[in-house]
Protein backbone atom coordinates (compact mmCIF):
# COMPACT_ATOMS: atom_id res chain seq x y z
CA UNK A 1 0.00 0.00 0.00
CA UNK A 2 1.29 3.55 -0.47
CA UNK A 3 2.90 5.02 2.07
CA UNK A 4 1.87 9.07 3.65
CA UNK A 5 4.13 10.44 5.39
CA UNK A 6 2.15 12.65 8.63
CA UNK A 7 4.17 15.99 9.18
CA UNK A 8 4.34 16.82 12.92
CA UNK A 9 1.72 18.84 13.59
CA UNK A 10 -1.05 16.57 12.02
CA UNK A 11 0.42 13.44 14.22
CA UNK A 12 -2.00 14.67 17.01
CA UNK A 13 -4.79 14.30 14.49
CA UNK A 14 -3.68 10.14 13.03
CA UNK A 15 -3.24 8.62 16.81
CA UNK A 16 0.45 10.31 16.99
CA UNK A 17 1.54 8.11 13.61
CA UNK A 18 3.96 9.54 12.03
CA UNK A 19 3.43 7.95 8.57
CA UNK A 20 0.37 5.71 7.61
CA UNK A 21 0.06 3.43 5.15
CA UNK A 22 -3.90 3.67 2.51
CA UNK A 23 -5.12 2.06 -0.05
CA UNK A 24 -5.79 4.00 -3.30
CA UNK A 25 -4.39 3.97 -6.81
CA UNK A 26 -4.46 7.86 -7.17
CA UNK A 27 -3.10 11.22 -4.76
CA UNK A 28 -6.91 11.65 -4.69
CA UNK A 29 -7.99 8.30 -3.29
CA UNK A 30 -5.34 7.76 -0.74
CA UNK A 31 -5.74 11.43 0.61
CA UNK A 32 -9.55 10.65 0.95
CA UNK A 33 -8.45 7.07 2.32
CA UNK A 34 -6.15 9.07 5.18
CA UNK A 35 -9.08 11.85 5.71
CA UNK A 36 -11.64 8.90 5.92
CA UNK A 37 -9.37 6.96 8.75
CA UNK A 38 -8.74 10.19 10.50
CA UNK A 39 -11.49 12.80 9.83
CA UNK A 40 -10.01 15.85 12.02
CA UNK A 41 -7.23 15.53 9.31
CA UNK A 42 -9.64 17.14 6.95
CA UNK A 43 -9.91 20.76 7.85
CA UNK A 44 -6.36 20.80 7.76
CA UNK A 45 -5.67 19.81 4.36
CA UNK A 46 -9.15 20.64 2.37
CA UNK A 47 -11.22 24.06 2.40
CA UNK A 48 -14.63 23.99 2.53
CA UNK A 49 -15.29 23.35 -0.86
CA UNK A 50 -13.10 20.12 -0.77
CA UNK A 51 -10.18 22.00 -2.41
CA UNK A 52 -6.25 21.22 -1.18
CA UNK A 53 -5.48 24.39 0.78
CA UNK A 54 -3.34 26.84 -0.54
CA UNK A 55 -0.69 26.04 1.90
CA UNK A 56 -0.69 22.44 0.93
CA UNK A 57 1.73 20.99 -1.29
CA UNK A 58 1.72 17.20 -2.09
CA UNK A 59 4.58 14.99 -3.11
CA UNK A 60 4.80 11.55 -4.70
CA UNK A 61 8.36 10.72 -4.13
CA UNK A 62 10.00 13.68 -5.08
CA UNK A 63 7.66 14.58 -7.51
CA UNK A 64 5.57 17.86 -6.87
CA UNK A 65 1.62 16.63 -7.71
CA UNK A 66 0.95 20.28 -9.54
CA UNK A 67 3.43 19.53 -12.09
CA UNK A 68 1.77 15.84 -12.72
CA UNK A 69 -1.54 15.15 -12.95
CA UNK A 70 -2.78 16.68 -9.82
CA UNK A 71 -5.38 14.57 -7.64
CA UNK A 72 -5.30 12.16 -10.87
CA UNK A 73 -1.82 11.19 -10.22
CA UNK A 74 -1.07 7.51 -10.29
CA UNK A 75 0.57 5.89 -7.26
CA UNK A 76 1.84 2.39 -6.94
CA UNK A 77 2.00 0.05 -3.63
CA UNK A 78 5.60 1.24 -3.06
CA UNK A 79 5.07 5.14 -3.44
CA UNK A 80 5.41 7.69 -0.01
CA UNK A 81 3.33 10.53 -0.62
CA UNK A 82 4.22 13.74 1.46
CA UNK A 83 2.35 16.39 2.40
CA UNK A 84 4.50 19.65 2.43
CA UNK A 85 3.52 23.13 3.25
CA UNK A 86 3.95 26.54 1.03
CA UNK A 87 5.16 29.26 2.55
CA UNK A 88 6.13 32.54 1.60
CA UNK A 89 5.80 36.23 2.86
CA UNK A 90 7.28 39.85 3.17
CA UNK A 91 7.70 42.86 5.19
CA UNK A 92 5.46 44.75 3.01
CA UNK A 93 1.88 44.97 2.40
CA UNK A 94 0.93 46.97 5.65
CA UNK A 95 2.68 45.43 8.61
CA UNK A 96 0.56 45.52 11.87
CA UNK B 1 6.24 28.26 23.65
CA UNK B 2 9.61 27.91 21.56
CA UNK B 3 13.41 28.11 22.39
CA UNK B 4 16.31 28.57 20.34
CA UNK B 5 19.20 27.43 21.29
CA UNK B 6 22.48 28.88 21.20
CA UNK B 7 24.32 27.08 17.65
CA UNK B 8 21.23 27.05 15.94
CA UNK B 9 20.29 31.13 17.06
CA UNK B 10 23.94 32.09 16.14
CA UNK B 11 23.54 30.36 12.46
CA UNK B 12 19.77 32.47 12.05
CA UNK B 13 21.22 35.85 12.97
CA UNK B 14 24.17 35.18 10.85
CA UNK B 15 22.39 33.96 7.95
CA UNK B 16 19.65 36.89 8.32
CA UNK B 17 22.91 40.01 8.83
CA UNK B 18 24.06 38.17 5.78
CA UNK B 19 21.28 38.34 3.58
CA UNK B 20 20.91 41.94 4.45
CA UNK B 21 19.22 44.44 2.81
CA UNK B 22 17.12 41.47 1.55
CA UNK B 23 14.94 39.11 3.53
CA UNK B 24 16.39 35.58 4.21
CA UNK B 25 14.40 32.58 5.17
CA UNK B 26 15.24 29.07 6.59
CA UNK B 27 13.60 25.65 8.45
CA UNK B 28 14.28 25.40 12.35
CA UNK B 29 14.26 21.33 13.40
CA UNK B 30 14.39 19.95 16.95
CA UNK B 31 12.14 18.27 19.36
CA UNK B 32 8.61 18.93 20.49
CA UNK B 33 7.55 17.97 24.58
CA UNK B 34 4.43 18.74 25.36
CA UNK B 35 4.19 22.39 24.69
CA UNK B 36 7.82 23.22 24.60
CA UNK B 37 9.28 23.17 20.86
CA UNK B 38 13.14 23.34 21.18
CA UNK B 39 14.71 24.87 18.11
CA UNK B 40 18.49 22.97 17.97
CA UNK B 41 19.53 22.92 14.03
CA UNK B 42 18.04 25.91 11.72
CA UNK B 43 18.73 25.19 8.36
CA UNK B 44 19.34 28.36 6.19
CA UNK B 45 17.56 28.05 3.04
CA UNK B 46 17.48 29.75 -0.21
CA UNK B 47 15.03 32.90 -0.81
CA UNK B 48 13.41 31.90 -3.91
CA UNK B 49 11.01 34.82 -4.89
CA UNK B 50 11.58 35.50 -8.51
CA UNK B 51 11.20 39.41 -7.40
CA UNK B 52 12.93 41.91 -5.48
CA UNK B 53 13.60 40.11 -2.11
CA UNK B 54 14.05 43.30 -0.08
CA UNK B 55 10.98 42.99 0.95
CA UNK B 56 9.95 39.22 0.03
CA UNK B 57 10.63 35.93 0.57
CA UNK B 58 9.69 32.37 -0.98
CA UNK B 59 10.38 29.07 0.02
CA UNK B 60 10.77 25.91 -2.61
CA UNK B 61 8.59 23.70 -1.49
CA UNK B 62 11.23 20.70 -2.03
CA UNK B 63 13.43 22.68 0.08
CA UNK B 64 10.90 22.04 2.62
CA UNK B 65 10.69 18.85 1.81
CA UNK B 66 14.31 18.36 2.47
CA UNK B 67 14.19 19.89 5.71
CA UNK B 68 11.15 17.65 6.62
CA UNK B 69 13.42 14.57 5.51
CA UNK B 70 16.24 16.19 7.57
CA UNK B 71 14.34 16.29 10.56
CA UNK B 72 13.11 12.29 10.45
CA UNK B 73 15.98 11.40 9.35
CA UNK B 74 17.81 12.99 13.14
CA UNK B 75 14.60 11.57 15.00
CA UNK B 76 13.60 15.52 14.74
CA UNK B 77 10.68 17.66 13.46
CA UNK B 78 10.09 20.50 11.50
CA UNK B 79 9.33 22.99 13.87
CA UNK B 80 8.62 26.17 11.95
CA UNK B 81 10.20 28.80 9.82
CA UNK B 82 12.95 31.76 10.56
CA UNK B 83 12.97 34.88 7.76
CA UNK B 84 13.87 38.25 8.49
CA UNK B 85 12.67 42.03 8.22
CA UNK B 86 15.27 44.21 7.07
CA UNK B 87 15.18 47.53 8.53
CA UNK B 88 11.34 47.24 9.69
CA UNK B 89 9.95 45.41 13.08
CA UNK B 90 9.60 41.58 13.47
CA UNK B 91 5.83 41.90 12.89
CA UNK B 92 3.83 39.40 11.29
CA UNK B 93 2.90 41.36 7.79
CA UNK B 94 -0.06 40.57 5.78
CA UNK B 95 1.79 38.98 3.19
CA UNK B 96 3.53 36.99 5.61
CA UNK B 97 0.27 36.06 6.96
CA UNK B 98 -1.47 35.11 3.56
CA UNK B 99 1.40 32.99 2.52
CA UNK B 100 1.49 31.14 5.86
CA UNK B 101 1.09 27.52 6.86
CA UNK B 102 -0.85 26.62 10.50
CA UNK B 103 1.21 24.13 11.37
CA UNK B 104 4.45 25.94 12.29
CA UNK B 105 6.24 28.57 14.39
CA UNK B 106 7.18 31.62 12.04
CA UNK B 107 10.23 33.49 13.41
CA UNK B 108 10.79 36.86 12.64
CA UNK B 109 13.92 38.76 12.90
CA UNK B 110 13.84 42.29 12.73
CA UNK B 111 17.74 43.07 11.14
CA UNK B 112 18.03 46.92 11.81
CA UNK B 113 20.47 48.25 9.51
CA UNK B 114 22.72 44.98 8.84
CA UNK B 115 22.41 44.21 12.85
CA UNK B 116 19.71 41.60 14.70
CA UNK B 117 17.45 43.82 17.13
CA UNK B 118 14.81 41.84 18.17
CA UNK B 119 12.60 38.98 17.36
CA UNK B 120 8.94 37.41 17.82
CA UNK B 121 7.26 33.93 16.97
CA UNK B 122 4.23 34.07 15.34
CA UNK B 123 1.34 31.45 15.30
CA UNK B 124 -0.63 31.75 11.93
CA UNK B 125 -4.79 30.52 11.86
CA UNK B 126 -5.92 28.40 9.33
CA UNK B 127 -8.09 30.69 7.42
CA UNK B 128 -4.72 33.03 7.22
CA UNK B 129 -6.61 36.12 8.63
CA UNK B 130 -4.54 36.50 12.50
CA UNK B 131 -1.49 35.42 14.27
CA UNK B 132 -1.02 35.06 17.52
CA UNK B 133 2.14 35.79 19.29
CA UNK B 134 4.08 32.74 20.68
CA UNK B 135 6.39 33.15 23.39
CA UNK B 136 9.75 32.83 22.66
CA UNK B 137 13.00 32.41 24.26
CA UNK B 138 16.67 33.46 22.58
CA UNK B 139 19.85 33.26 23.98
CA UNK B 140 21.48 37.04 24.23
CA UNK B 141 24.41 37.50 21.93
ZN1 LIG C 1 7.71 38.75 7.08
Amino acid sequence: MPKILIPTPLRQFAEKKDSVDVDGATVGEVLAALTAAYPDMKKNLFNDEGKLRSFVNVYVNDEDIRFLEKDKTAVAATDTISIVPSIAGGKIAGGK
Amino acid sequence: MIKIEQEAWQLMVEHAQKTYPNECCGAMLGPIDGDTKTVRVALPLENAYPGAQRERYELRPEDLLFAEREARKNGMDLIGIFHSHPDCDAYFSKTDLENSCPWYSFVVLSIQKGQFHHANSWLPNMEQTEAAKEELEYPHA
